[in-house]
C-alpha cells in the first residue's frame, strides 16, 4: 500500500496570532486507514487556509463500550484479557498505517495494562473507572498524532487535561462530578499563544479533563462534541468544524420523514432547540460555549466534504421567517394534576414539584390553568421498570386529582419568531383537529411550538405535518439560502421527481409549444406513459386481476390502450358504465363500485355484466330483492383511512365509504335471508399511499374476515397507489410493494387478488398548458396568471394538491422569483401554484402544469363559463 | 372439481390415514365425493424405530379422527362413516364428545342443534370399557415438548420449564411470523409442523358450506401426540388455564365453551387415552391449569425479554413488526383482556409502552371492556378470564392513582362498582393455585416457579 503523504506546497509560517480552528473527527472516523487518511487531507486543507489547527478525536468506534465493560468486570483475568483486546484493536491499525508502535501509545497501553490489573480498590471505583475510560481517546490521539506527522503533517499531541479544568457544581454529586464533569470555557490568550508556541498542528483528545484535585473526570455523553466547542471557545477559533456520517441538521428526522431537507443556516439557540427536542447529530450543550464568543459550528459529513453542511451562528437578520424543523420525542409521560387547591395557594406548586423530586422523576414540560398544571417526564427506565408513577400518584392524590396520561410523544416545531409565524400554520394546526391534543407548550423564547399527543399517531402524523409545513409555505423549502437538499437525495433512493418525465424531452416539449401555439387551455395525454405505467402494474405476479378506476380519466383513447394492456375497468356510476360500454368489448370483466347509489343506480349496473359492489346495509336491507341470486362484492370499512388529505381518505367512521366492521354480521344475515352470495371483499382507504406495506395490512385484515365468511373468492384491495408529485418524495416502490403482495397470496393462496387503480395509471401522462396573460405585483407577492384556473383543474383548490408548474417555454432558464401562479376564474382560491420560483415570465409564455392526466378534465367545471378545456392525445 | 352441495350431503366418510417420509396424509370424503386430502410435514422427520411402530400408527389413527372435525363440519352429515372399520368404545366415546362440544360455538352460531347427530361407529365386541388399561411404555426421552402460540401463556410455561432445568422445544403447527419470533426470543430448539388444509375444503366454502370455530388445539394436541412419538419426547405441555373449562354460555340446555378443547375435562381425556393407546409414558397436560388468568398475567409481568415480541391479538395474529401497534390492534377482547389483566401487574408507563397506546382511557372501547367485565352482555366468544377476574383487575385498577382517573376506570368506579360487592372483587384469591389439575410429578416444581 502507498503510504499516504501530503506535500504542503511549503506553506509560509504562520503568525504568532493565525486564526484557529478546530476539527473534530469521532469514533467511525478514526477507526480505519482511510479514515485517517481522510482527516491527514483535510487538515492539510485547513492549514493552508492559514489557520492552526486543532485535530479532536474520539475513541476509535467501539472502544469506549469496550472500556465501560472493562471497568465494570469484578474479575482480574477478565480486564486484562479485555485490555489485551483493545491494545490489539490500536496495534492492528497501527499495522495498517505501516507505523512501528510510537513511545506515546506505548506508554497509553502500558498504563491501561496497569489500571486493569490493579482494579479500582487503590482509586476508588469512579475515578478509576474515568481514568480506564480517558484511554479510548488517550491511545487514538496518539496513534493520530504518529500517523500525520509520519505522513507529512507534523502534529503535537496535547494532552486535553492540560487545558481543561472541571468545576463542580454545588448540586453535583460525586458521580456526575467525574462522569459528566463540565467546564467552564473562557477564551484564554495565554494557551491560544503557549501552543501557537509549539506548532501549527495539534491532536487531542475529546471526552476528558481534569478537576481540581487533578483527577481525570469525563464529560459525559456527547462528550468529543463538547471538547471541541471548549477549545473552539477558549482559543476563539475561526470555526469549529464537527465531522460525522451526516452532513448536519435536517427540518425532521430523516427516518421518519426521507424527505427532510437540510438545515444549512441555523443560530445557536434553533440548533440548541433542534438538538434538545430530538436530532441526534449534534449533543444540545456543546453549543452554549460557543455562543458568547461566538463562534461558529459547522457540521460536516466526512462522506460528502463538499457538502455545505449545517453552519451554526449568531442570529442573522436576512431571512424570511420560517419553521426550521419539526422533531418528536416518544415515550412521554403527562401527570395531570387537578385541583381548586392551587388557585391563589402559596407553596401548592412547591409541594407538588417537592413530590417529583421525592420519586426521582424529572420534569420537562408544564402547562398550567388556574385549577390545573400538567406536566411530562420524560423516557428514563427508572419510569419504565419502576412503581415510581404509582407511588407518585399516590402522593399526589392525597392533595390533588391525579391523572396519567400514557404514552404520548411531544411534537415540537422550532423556528424563530414561532408566534409571528402562527398565521401561516392555520392548515398545520387543523391537523390536531382529530387528535388528542394534551399539552400545548410554547417557551418565552419564542424558539418553538410543542404539542403533546397520543404516542401512536406520530409516525403518521410528523411525515404528514412535515409536508403540510412546506405546502402551507410555514418552512420555506424553496429557500435555497437556509434549505438544502433532502435527505433522500444525499442518503435514499436519490431525488426522484424525473427529468425523464416524458414532457421534459427536447422533441416533445416542442410538440407541446406547438400545440400550445394552436390554442390554450389544453389538456395533453401521452398514451406512452400510460402503457408504461400499466405494465410496470402488470409486472406484479400476485395480483390475479388489474381493473382501471376510470373515474380518474374517462377518455376513450386511454380506455382503448387499458383494454389493449389487458386492463379490466371500474366504474362507480351507470354513466361511467355506458362510457365504458361504447369502447371496452364484452370480454372485458367489470366492477361497479357505486357509493350511495340509488335503486336505479344498482338496478341499471345489475343489468351489465358488471360485479357489483355494495358498501352499506340499506341496500340489502330494503331493496333486497333486487339481488337475489346475485354474487356480489362488499365493501367494508376497516377502520381507518389513509392518504395526503381529509378529503381524499376513504376509510375511517369520518368517511362516507364501506360498511363498518360491527354491520358485517348483520349484512351477511340478510343477504344470507336474500339468497345473495358475498363471493368478494373490498377496501380502500384512501388515495396517494407512497409505503408498499399498507395493502399487505389490508390484504390480511380482509383475508381474516373472508376466513370467517367461506364463501369469498376474491379480495379486492382498491388502489391508491401514491404518484410523487413534491420535489423530493419518495416513488412507491413497486419491488416492495410486489414483495408485500406475494407474501400476502402466498398466506392466502385461496383468494384472487384484485387492484384498482386510477391515478397511479394517468397522472402523470397527462398536462395542462396554458399561457402566461399578465403578471401582478402587491406588496411582497407576485402573482403570474394563465389562461385557466380551477375551472380546467380543481384539485389544489380542493385539496391542497400540489402540482409542479413549469414554464415551458423557458425551461432552461432559472427560477429567480417567487410567484402564486393563478388562473383568470373570480374566486380567492383560484391558485394553480403557490411561491413557486419560476423564470421571470412574458406575456404569451407557455405554462405547463404537470400530473394533469388524473382527475383533470373530469374534475372540471363550466364555472364561470370559460368554456370546455379541449383535450388531445398523444398515440406515441 | 367437486360439485358437491356440502349442506345436502348425507355421509362423511374417513378414508385413510398414512405416512410417509415425514408427511401424514389424511383423507376424508363427503358422500362418493372426491377426497379431501390435508397434509401435515414434520421437518426432519428421523425413521420410526419397529418399537414405536404401533404407538405412531395409534396416535396417526386418532389425529386422522381429530382433524377430521374441520371437514365434517362443512356438511355436518346426519351419517360417519371409518372406511377401516368401527372404533371401540373409548375412542368413540372420545371423539363423540369432542365433535359434541368442541362444535357447540358453531352449532350456536349457525343455529344446528348436534345432539344425537354425532354418533361414530363403534364395534360391538369392544362395548365394555377398556378401564385402567395401559398401552406399553416406550422408554420415551425425558423431554417436552412445548406449544407456543406467540401469547403470554406459553411463553409462562417455557419459562417454568426451563426454571427447573427442563430439557423442551418449543413447538408450533403452520406458519407464523409472530410464533416463529416468539420461538426464538425462548431460545429452545424449535420444531415448526407444517399443516395444509385440503384445498377442496375452501371450494366447498364457496359452495355455501357450514363455517365456524372448529377445537383447534385438539387438533394441534393429536398433531403433537404423533410428533412426540416420531422424535421421542415425553411429555407435552399446553398451557391451558383454568378458566379454559367455563363455558362461554348456556344455550337450549347445552353448555357452549368456545375454548372446550383446551378445558380440564377433555385434556384429562386426552391424557388417558394416549396412556391407555399410544405409550403408558407420554403424558399430556396443561401446565397452567391451576392457574387463573391473573395468576398467569402476574408470572408473564416478571418476563421483561418478551414484551417486544409476544402478542395474543386475534386480529393482528398474521402480523410482526416493531411497533406496538402491528401486534396489538387495540380493539378485539384479547387486546382488552391481556392488557387489563396486566395492568395491576406491571408499572404503568412499561404496559403502555407494550400496547402502544392506553385503551383503559379510551371511551370508545367502553362496550368492549363492559363484556369483559360481564356487565350487560354474555362473555365474548374469545379466550378470555372470566368476567370475575376482569372485575377484580378492574377494582384494583380503580384503587391506584395512577389508574383511577382513566376513563374505562373512573366510568368503573362511577357506574359499575356501585352494583357489586367489594367483598367479590379482591385480587389475591385469584392469585392462588388450585389444587386440581394433570400435571405429572416431576413437573411439580414448575408450578411453584410460576404461582
Amino acid at each position: 500500500m502507498a503510504r499516504s503523504t501530503v506535500t504542503l506546497n511549503a506553506p509560509a509560517p504562520l503568525a504568532a496570532d493565525a486564526p484557529w480552528i478546530v476539527m473534530k473527527f469521532g469514533g467511525t472516523s478514526v477507526a480505519t486507514l482511510p479514515r485517517w487518511q481522510n482527516i491527514l487531507k483535510l487538515a492539510a486543507s485547513r492549514r493552508a487556509e492559514g489557520a492552526r489547527v486543532l485535530v479532536v478525536v474520539s475513541a476509535l468506534s467501539g472502544i469506549t463500550d469496550a472500556l465501560k465493560q472493562l471497568s465494570a468486570e469484578g474479575d482480574e483475568g477478565k480486564r486484562k484479557a479485555a485490555a489485551g483486546a483493545i491494545a490489539q484493536r490500536h496495534q492492528t491499525l497501527l499495522a495498517d498505517m505501516q507505523l512501528d508502535m510510537p513511545e506515546t501509545l506505548g506508554a497509553r497501553l502500558a498504563d491501561l495494562a496497569k489500571l486493569a490489573a490493579a482494579g479500582p480498590a487503590q482509586s476508588g471505583e469512579l475515578a478509576w473507572s474515568a481514568a480506564v475510560q480517558a484511554h479510548g481517546e488517550l491511545m487514538s490521539s496518539a496513534l493520530g498524532a504518529a500517523f500525520l506527522t509520519h505522513a507529512g503533517l507534523p502534529t503535537r499531541w496535547v494532552d486535553a487535561r492540560e487545558c481543561l479544568a472541571a468545576f463542580a457544581l454545588p448540586n453535583q454529586n460525586e458521580r456526575t462530578r467525574v462522569l459528566s464533569a463540565m467546564v467552564d470555557a473562557k477564551p484564554d490568550p495565554v494557551l491560544a499563544a503557549r501552543l501557537a508556541g509549539q506548532g501549527e498542528l495539534f491532536i487531542t483528545q475529546g471526552f476528558i479533563a481534569r478537576d481540581a484535585e487533578g483527577r481525570t473526570v469525563l464529560l459525559g455523553r456527547g462528550g468529543s462534541d463538547t471538547s471541541a466547542a471548549y477549545f473552539g471557545a477558549m482559543l476563539r477559533a475561526l470555526r469549529v468544524e464537527t465531522w460525522t456520517d451526516v452532513a448536519g441538521m435536517f427540518t425532521a428526522n430523516p427516518r421518519q420523514v426521507p424527505t427532510a431537507r437540510l438545515l444549512q443556516k441555523l443560530d445557536y439557540e434553533e440548533a440548541q432547540e433542534i438538538a434538545s427536542t430530538g436530532a441526534k447529530v449534534l449533543h444540545p450543550r456543546c453549543l452554549s460555549p460557543l455562543r458568547e464568543p461566538r463562534v461558529p459550528l459547522l457540521i460536516k459529513d466526512t462522506n460528502h466534504p463538499e457538502l455545505e453542511g449545517t453552519v451554526i451562528g449568531p442570529q442573522v437578520r436576512e431571512h424570511a421567517r420560517s419553521v426550521k424543523a419539526i422533531s418528536a420525542r416518544k415515550g412521554i409521560t403527562l401527570v395531570s394534576m387537578e385541583s381548586v387547591g392551587m388557585w391563589q395557594q402559596v407553596g401548592f406548586l412547591a409541594d407538588v414539584f417537592a413530590q417529583f423530586k421525592k420519586h426521582g422523576l424529572s420534569v420537562d414540560l408544564i402547562s398550567s390553568a388556574e385549577t390545573n398544571i400538567t406536566v411530562s417526564l420524560d423516557p428514563t427506565e427508572n419510569l419504565l421498570d419502576s412503581d415510581a408513577v404509582a407511588a407518585l400518584a399516590s402522593d399526589l392524590a392525597k392533595v390533588c386529582r391525579v391523572k396519567v396520561i400514557a404514552p404520548c410523544a411531544a411534537v415540537t416545531l422550532v423556528g424563530r419568531g414561532m408566534r409571528s409565524m402562527l398565521h401561516t400554520l392555520s392548515t398545520v394546526l387543523a391537523e390536531f383537529d382529530q387528535l388528542r391534543v394534551h399539552l400545548i407548550s410554547q417557551s418565552s423564547n419564542n424558539l418553538n411550538l410543542t404539542f403533546v399527543v397520543d404516542e401512536d399517531v406520530v409516525d403518521t402524523l410528523v411525515p404528514h405535518l412535515h409536508e403540510l409545513l412546506i405546502s402551507a409555505g410555514a418552512l420555506r423549502a424553496d429557500d435555497n439560502a437556509l434549505f438544502g437538499p433532502s435527505w433522500q437525495a444525499l442518503y435514499g433512493a436519490g431525488e426522484p421527481v424525473s427529468a425523464t418525465v416524458w414532457w421534459r424531452h427536447v422533441a416533445e416539449r416542442a410538440r407541446l409549444l406547438k400545440l400550445a401555439a394552436q390554442g390554450t387551455p389544453r389538456y395533453v395525454y401521452h398514451l406512452p406513459t400510460v402503457r408504461h405505467q400499466a405494465r410496470a402494474l402488470k409486472a406484479m405476479s400476485a395480483v390475479d386481476r388489474w381493473h382501471y378506476a376510470v373515474k380518474a380519466n374517462t377518455h376513450p383513447a386511454i380506455l382503448r390502450a387499458l383494454v389493449e394492456e389487458g386492463f379490466a375497468f371500474e366504474c362507480v356510476s351507470p354513466g361511467e358504465l355506458d362510457a365504458v360500454a361504447k369502447v371496452v368489448p364484452e370480454s372485458v370483466p367489470l366492477l361497479f363500485t357505486p357509493n350511495f347509489a340509488s335503486r336505479g343506480d344498482f338496478e341499471r349496473g345489475l343489468a351489465t355484466r358488471a360485479t357489483v359492489t355494495l358498501d352499506a346495509l340499506h341496500p340489502m336491507e330494503h331493496w333486497g330483492e333486487l339481488f337475489r341470486g346475485r354474487e356480489i362484492s362488499l365493501r367494508l370499512d376497516l377502520g381507518r383511512g389513509l392518504g395526503h388529505h381529509e378529503k381524499v381518505r376513504t376509510g375511517g367512521a369520518g368517511s362516507k365509504f364501506g360498511l363498518p366492521l360491527d354491520q358485517l354480521d348483520e349484512f351477511l344475515r340478510l343477504a344470507d335471508a336474500h339468497g345473495v352470495t358475498v363471493r368478494g371483499l373490498h377496501a380502500h382507504l384512501g388515495s396517494g399511499i407512497l409505503g408498499a406495506r399498507h395493502w399487505g395490512e389490508v390484504h390480511s385484515q380482509l383475508a381474516s374476515i373472508a376466513d370467517r365468511i367461506g364463501s369469498i373468492a376474491f379480495l379486492d384491495i382498491g388502489g391508491g397507489l401514491g404518484v410523487p408529485s413534491h420535489p423530493g418524495e419518495t416513488p412507491l416502490d413497486m419491488a416492495e410493494l410486489d414483495a408485500v403482495l406475494r407474501q400476502a397470496k402466498a398466506a392466502y393462496p385461496h383468494y384472487q387478488l384484485w387492484m384498482e387503480p386510477g391515478r397511479f395509471l394517468v397522472a402523470d401522462a397527462g398536462v395542462l398548458i396554458t399561457h402566461v396573460t399578465q403578471t401582478k405585483g402587491k406588496g411582497a407577492w407576485r402573482y403570474l396568471g394563465v389562461d385557466t384556473g380551477m375551472n380546467s383543474l380543481i384539485r389544489p383548490a380542493l385539496y391542497d394538491a400540489w402540482h409542479e408548474i413549469v414554464n415551458l417555454t423557458r425551461l432552461d432558464q432559472p427560477g429567480t422569483g417567487l410567484f402564486q401562479v393563478v388562473g383568470p376564474i373570480c374566486e380567492s382560491g383560484d391558485i394553480l401554484g403557490s411561491d413557486r420560483r419560476l423564470p421571470e415570465p412574458q406575456e404569451g409564455d407557455v405554462v405547463l402544469i404537470a400530473q394533469a392526466g388524473a382527475y383533470g378534465k373530469v374534475m372540471s367545471s363550466p364555472y364561470n363559463l370559460r368554456g370546455e378545456t379541449e383535450e388531445v392525445v398523444l398515440e406515441d | 372439481m367437486t360439485t358437491t352441495q356440502p349442506r345436502l350431503t348425507q355421509t362423511f366418510r374417513f378414508l385413510h390415514a398414512r405416512y410417509a417420509d415425514g408427511v401424514a396424509e389424511l383423507a376424508y370424503a363427503f358422500d362418493d365425493g372426491a377426497p379431501l386430502i390435508e397434509r401435515i410435514r414434520f421437518p426432519d422427520a428421523p425413521s420410526l424405530s419397529p418399537e414405536r411402530r404401533a404407538a405412531f400408527d395409534a396416535a396417526l389413527k386418532l389425529l386422522h379422527l381429530v382433524a377430521g372435525v374441520s371437514y365434517y363440519k362443512a356438511g355436518v352429515p346426519p351419517k360417519i362413516e371409518l372406511l377401516d372399520g368401527a372404533l371401540d368404545a373409548d375412542t368413540a366415546d372420545l371423539l363423540d364428545a369432542l365433535y359434541l362440544h368442541g362444535l357447540a360455538e358453531f352449532a350456536y352460531r349457525n343455529h344446528l342443534d348436534l345432539r344425537g347427530r354425532i354418533q361414530f361407529p363403534r364395534a360391538a365386541s369392544s362395548s365394555t370399557r377398556s378401564e385402567g388399561a395401559r398401552a406399553p411404555a416406550l422408554d420415551l426421552p425425558a423431554r417436552t415438548l412445548v406449544p407456543i402460540g406467540g401469547g403470554k401463556d406459553s411463553l409462562v410455561a417455557v419459562e417454568a420449564i426451563k426454571a427447573i432445568g427442563g430439557e423442551a422445544t418449543a413447538a408450533w403447527v403452520g406458519h407464523s411470523d409472530l410464533i416463529a419470533t416468539c420461538a426464538a426470543a425462548t431460545g429452545l430448539p424449535t420444531l415448526n409442523i407444517g399443516r395444509e388444509l385440503a384445498p377442496e375444503l375452501f371450494e366447498l366454502n364457496r359452495l355455501g358450506a357450514w363455517n365456524g370455530h372448529i377445537p383447534v388445539t385438539a387438533v394441534n394436541s393429536a398433531i403433537l401426540a404423533v410428533a412426540a412419538i416420531l422424535y421421542g419426547y415425553d411429555s407435552i405441555a399446553f398451557a391451558n388455564e383454568r378458566s379454559a373449562s367455563a363455558a362461554t354460555l348456556e344455550y337450549d340446555g347445552q353448555q357452549v365453551n368456545h375454548q372446550w378443547s383446551k378445558g380440564s375435562a377433555y385434556e384429562q381425556r386426552f391424557g388417558a387415552w394416549l396412556h391407555a393407546h399410544v405409550a403408558a409414558d407420554l403424558d399430556y397436560f396443561s401446565l397452567l391449569r391451576p392457574f387463573s388468568e391473573l395468576a398467569i398475567t402476574r408470572a408473564f409481568a416478571r418476563l421483561t425479554p418478551y414484551f417486544d415480541v409476544f402478542s395474543s391479538c386475534n386480529r393482528n395474529f398474521k402480523l410482526i413488526g416493531p411497533k406496538p401497534a402491528d401486534r396489538w390492534c387495540g380493539q378485539c377482547p384479547k387486546c382488552h383482556f391481556v392488557f387489563l389483566a396486566l395492568a395491576p401487574f406491571l408499572p404503568k408507563p412499561r404496559l403502555l409502552s407494550i400496547f402502544g397506546r392506553n385503551l383503559l382511557d379510551d371511551e370508545t372501547l367502553a362496550d368492549g371492556f363492559d363484556a369483559l367485565l360481564e356487565y350487560h352482555e354474555h362473555k365474548p366468544f374469545e379466550c378470555v378470564g372470566e368476567g370475575a377476574e376482569a372485575r377484580a383487575a378492574m377494582y384494583a385498577l380503580s384503587q391506584r392513582p395512577e389508574w383511577s382517573e382513566d376513563a374505562l376506570v373512573a366510568r368503573f368506579r362511577e357506574t359499575i362498582l356501585p352494583q357489586l360487592g367489594v367483598a367479590q372483587l379482591a385480587l389475591e384469591p385469584w392469585l392462588e393455585p388450585a389444587a386440581e389439575h394433570h400435571v405429572p410429578a416431576r413437573f411439580q416444581g414448575a408450578l411453584k416457579a410460576i404461582g
